[in-house]
């Protein structure tokens, strides 16, 4: 299809055919390419990351002719997929994006782009790739070499080192520009003012810095949440709970040992505070004055509280840890 | 008649009560060892005296060759087989209390005529030490505490499956020794802090010499003792002892620790060891600024202060960026770091952070490794902070610092075991004191006090379910005063089956998750028989009797150390993390959904990697039984994905019985390019690199999902490659 000036062309003069023939492929090569640098332009504005479909990625990424380079970062970023490495990637892919889209030196020779394995699995699948993330850089002229996919086991996906890899690859130099994160400086001067501004409000009366059970109780909080595992929910970021999509029933505890939901540390932290309550109640009945009577009902909360709640732990461990053998009153 | 005076003549003697308790103790302790030591040998008595593992190998190599050749030698033992091609000086790359330690137990067996091999005190060194451990933990608690807690703390440490996980018999590691070099450090701390002689002090420093050349865990000591110090000072607790006890310990424990080769001057230099020297300085300012308090009026006092305060931290602080900016002082390192910042490692050291025990901790791990004790060691924190003392405010912060490391790493799991151990007896013990004590006869409590918790405590160590009993028949004749003999004995019963339960489930932990030596494996059939899985050693054997001296080979990293161990050669890439990109560059294979398949729904990377390639060689040719077709993995329960391929520049020289490894030999370049087309295109350069022949194995059975062992055998022309 070539244009209609170059027919004529074509038709009336012999002998520059060679030349106008060129020159009309040039000129449609020139259209296609000006129109897809404007669309990703376009909407490079919108997002710094562009989002691409099995589609769009062949057109864009794989079909000629191009000037620009592009950096793929192929990805599944779907929670069913539970990916947190590739969240992590992400992120970071994205600081990389937006500096260099805030850049002073942003051009339209290089754009970022990503594919969900979920919208592009057949990249995936012409790309012979196997596992995700994977950063692949696509140069203007020809195909990908060896070294146009980023090592990330060696060199990690940190974005300073996606960006000397990137002006490795296309001798464009990125300064990374981090958003400074301020919630962590911000949650920690509220928390020095809240308690500064306790201690002033009570400067007359401090004496609750010596009281015992306030270090205590301090001190437990603390074993609590790390025996409870809440180090782990913060490292790998599990769900709240799981609800069966085909029954609707909601999960609460994780069927397999290696794997904990937020609610479920929430009550093994209750259930462990309970038993130590119990064992703090047992002694706290022989001190106590009063009469016998009451003495004898406190020692028997605080047994009851060991050994119900200690036995309800160890039949949900069970139920986790399977093929454990066994239990103590409660199944 | 004499019989009869002699008979009160030794009642009287047992029932005095310092007597009876030193024999109950001993008798407690004795069987708490013994009990200890034997649950750890379920590998041992099922298998036989191997070591286990990985690292033991190392270690257990390192530890002949120091025996064969002194300890000179040893430190400057350059190790060709290991690191290939670079070696490895592994005087200055190992901790070597260890091999030490084994070395004068053979060393003294031998000199009292006891002909031993040194494997055996390999392999037994861990459950030895694991009394020890008790002891030590008796000591500790019984100085923060009571002896019967102490007791108590004794029996648990001794069988508690978070230190079993490390100390069973034939994992020769680290770790086995240093958790009783970091109690007994702590004891004599405690020690020290308490009667603040220079003696303790001086033993503190010697013990955590010990330590520091046992395991990089010495760091956790060189830490928590400062912090104590730091804290008791902030509470107002400063004295003299303290003063004494931490500078003493301080200076020689710095320069003894500097006398480690692999430690060398990291003391001075990085900053994991800056808050024991800032530490130092402060204590030593507070002693001084007390000092001269004493002859000062209130306002030149003041004055004064100020001038120095501001003095002080201003030039500290100059220091301290000014050497780390000129490079005499490191940054923190990132295994350490990591600790802090929970993001710190996935983003720097993916390679850490994939390690499995570098992994946070979920509660069922705490659980499994703990059990009643973890439930039960918060209520012994809560006593130490309403009874609070000098010594206590260290048990309470190794208590919450031990527990925030647990839960960032399991490893770290190891370091809260002991503490966990200690407090749960304060609370055990603390409830036992109240429900046995016999209201009625108020004048013989003390002893019964004491002496009873320790009797249940040795009846749950043997789970026999008949022993509490006894406990019970004696205290149903009392009368009722307070709480009333009846609660009082439903609430020891309650307790006692707890405690029962305890054991049990530490048995069950030991026998089923921690005795495997993973080096042979076993397999059972339908009916319960037993097959035992030997195939490592068979491959080690024949590579060993084989192969030229000169082979090299390479292999999954895992098994690096096994086949320089017992094959006695050189192996590509082994089992330490020294320099990452050895290993980060064996990648994983897995199909987008994150799983490891080996079937025909695998990603075609795999089924076409060199891996696959060797583990699976003709194994669609075996038919394992009528009712699996053929090419039919046991292990994975799948018929595997691709089973027709030819290999172009390995053959195969040798398969193990039951296939777990095969050897392969690689075949010398061909003179001429033959123009087949290759079956693995991409891959013929890969091969090419590769030194010489490989072994791969598959069906790892119980050991993850990623063996493989390649080995090389180098004719000397093939050097050229690598």
């Amino acid at each position: 299809m070539a244009s209609p000036a170059g027919c004529n062309v074509l038709a009336l003069i012999f002998v520059c055919v060679c030349f106008c023939l060129t020159d009309a492929v040039q000129k449609k090569k020139d259209d296609i390419l000006g129109e897809r640098v404007q669309q990703l332009i376009e909407w490079n504005n919108k997002k710094s990351v562009i989002r691409l479909n099995g589609e769009k990625f062949r057109h864009y990424v794989r079909e000629v002719p191009r000037n620009y380079s592009v950096i793929v970062m192929l990805t599944a970023l779907q929670p069913q997929r539970s990916c947190s490495v590739c969240k992590q990637a992400h992120e970071e892919y994205t600081v990389l994006a937006n500096s260099w889209r805030y850049s002073q030196g942003f051009s339209n020779k290089l754009f970022f782009a990503m594919v969900d394995y979920d919208e592009g699995a057949d990249v995936f699948g012409s790309l012979k790739l196997s596992t995700a993330p994977v950063f692949m850089h696509f140069p203007p002229k020809g195909k990908p070499k060896k070294a146009d996919t980023m090592d990330i086991h060696r060199v990690g996906f940190q974005a300073e080192q996606i960006a000397r890899w990137v002006g490795e690859r296309t001798d464009i130099q990125i300064r990374i520009f981090r958003p400074p994160n301020y919630s962590g400086t911000l949650a920690l001067a509220l928390l020095f003012s809240l308690v500064g501004g306790l201690l002033y409000l009570k400067r007359n009366n401090l004496e609750f810095l010596y009281n015992r059970n306030f270090w205590g109780i301090g001190a437990l909080a603390v074993i609590f949440a790390m025996t409870s595992g809440q180090m782990w929910n913060h490292i790998r970021g599990p769900p709240v709970m799981h609800k069966n999509p085909n029954t609707g029933q909601i999960n609460y505890i994780h069927g397999s040992s290696q794997g904990q939901f937020v609610v479920e540390t929430y009550i093994i932290m209750l259930l462990n505070a309970a038993i130590v309550g119990g064992f703090v109640l047992m002694s706290e009945a022989h001190v106590l004055k009063g009469d016998p009577g009451k003495k004898r009902v406190i020692a028997l909360i605080g047994l009851a509280c060991v050994a119900i709640f200690f036995s309800l732990l160890l039949s949900i461990f069970r139920s986790k840890y399977h093929g454990y053998p066994y239990s103590f009153l409660i199944k | 008649m004499a019989e009869a005076g002699v008979k009160t003549e030794i009642r009287s003697a047992v029932w005095k009560p310092g007597g009876l308790k030193s024999l109950l103790s001993f008798s407690i302790l004795f069987l708490a060892w013994l009990v200890g030591f034997s649950s750890r040998l379920f590998a041992v008595i099922r298998f036989e005296s191997i070591i286990h593992e990985f690292d033991p190998w190392f270690n257990y190599r390192a530890t002949h060759y120091m025996v064969n050749n002194g300890f000179y030698n040893f430190l400057n033992w350059f190790d060709d087989r290991a690191w290939y091609p670079l070696g490895r000086i592994v005087g200055g790359t190992v901790y070597p209390g260890l091999m030490v330690t084994s070395g004068s137990i053979y060393w003294i067996l031998d000199l009292l005529n006891i002909p031993i091999h040194i494997r055996e005190v390999c392999v037994f060194l861990a459950p030895l030490f694991s009394g020890m451990t008790a002891l030590a933990v008796y000591f500790f608690t019984t100085e923060i505490w009571s002896a019967g807690a102490g007791l108590f703390a004794a029996c648990f440490i001794a069988i508690v499956p978070g230190y079993i996980s490390r100390s069973v018999a034939g994992s020769y590691d680290n770790e086995g020794i240093a958790i009783f070099a970091l109690m007994f450090t702590y004891f004599l701390w405690i020690k020290s802090v308490k009667t603040g002689s220079l003696f303790w002090a001086i033993c503190t420093a010697l013990s955590y010499f010990y330590m520091v050349s046992a395991w990089g865990g010495y760091v956790f000591i060189i830490n928590l003792i400062p912090l104590h110090v730091f804290v008791l000072l902030i509470m107002g607790r400063y004295s003299r002892r303290i003063y004494v006890a931490y500078n003493a310990f301080f200076i020689v424990g710095l320069i003894l620790s500097m006398q480690v080769p692999f430690v060398g001057f990291n003391p001075i230099s990085t900053s994991e060891h800056m808050a024991s020297a800032g530490v130092f300085a402060l204590l030593n300012a507070y002693g001084a600024l007390k000092y001269i308090q004493s002859f000062l009026t209130k306002a030149e006092f003041k004055y004064f202060f100020i001038i120095a305060a501001l003095g002080a931290a201003g030039f500290i602080f100059v220091a301290v960026v000014g050497l780390t900016w000129a490079g005499y002082i490191h940054p923190w390192s990132g295994r350490f770091y990591s600790l802090w910042d929970t993001g710190y490692a996935k983003i720097h050291i993916p390679i850490i952070a994939s390690v499995s025990e570098h992994q946070p901790t979920t509660w069922v791990s705490f659980f499994f490794d703990l059990h009643i004790l973890v439930c039960a060691f918060p209520a012994g924190v809560w006593y130490c902070v309403k009874e609070v003392n000098d010594e206590r405010v260290f048990v309470i912060l190794y208590a919450i610092f031990a527990s925030y490391f647990a839960g960032v790493m399991v490893r770290l799991m190891l370091t809260l075991t002991p503490i966990v151990c200690v407090l749960a007896a304060v609370a055990f013990s603390k409830t036992f004191e109240i429900y046995l004590k016999d209201d009625s006869l108020k004048a013989n409590n003390k002893d019964s006090e004491e002496d009873e918790p320790e009797n249940k405590n040795d009846n749950k160590l043997y789970d026999k379910v008949g022993k509490p009993k006894k406990d019970k028949k004696e205290e149903k004749p009392k009368n009722q005063e307070a709480i009333g003999m009846n609660i009082k004995s439903i609430v020891v019963i309650a307790l006692l089956l707890m405690l029962m339960l305890f054991a049990v489930h530490c048995t069950w932990v030991t026998s089923s998750a921690y005795s495997s030596p993973s080096i042979v494996l076993a397999s059972y059939n339908h009916d319960g028989s037993r097959t035992i899985l030997d195939d490592f050693r068979e491959a080690y054997y024949w590579l060993r009797q084989n192969t030229h001296d000169k082979a090299r080979v390479m292999s999954w990293w895992d098994y690096g150390y096994q086949i320089a161990g017992m094959g006695n050669r050189t192996t590509l890439v082994d089992n330490n993390t020294w320099n990452n990109s050895h290993i980060a560059l064996e990648s994983d294979y897995f199909t987008p959904q994150g799983e490891f398949r080996v079937d025909s729904a695998g990603s075609s990377t795999l089924l076409n990697c060199l891996m696959y390639k060797l583990s699976y060689y003709r194994f669609g040719e075996l038919q394992l039984d009528f009712r699996s077709p053929p090419g039919f993995d046991r292990t994975r329960g799948v018929e595997i994905g691709n089973k027709n391929f030819e290999l172009t520049h390995l053959e195969e020289a040798y398969t193990t019985e039951h296939w777990l490894v095969r050897i392969y030999k690689v075949k010398d370049l061909e003179n001429r390019n033959t123009i087949i087309k290759p079956t693995i295109p991409v891959k013929r350069t890969k091969l090419r690199s590769s030194p010489s022949k490989k072994s791969a194995k598959k069906r790892p059975g119980v050991i993850k999902n990623k063996p493989k062992i390649i080995k090389g055998k180098k004719p000397t022309k093939t050097t050229s490659k690598k």
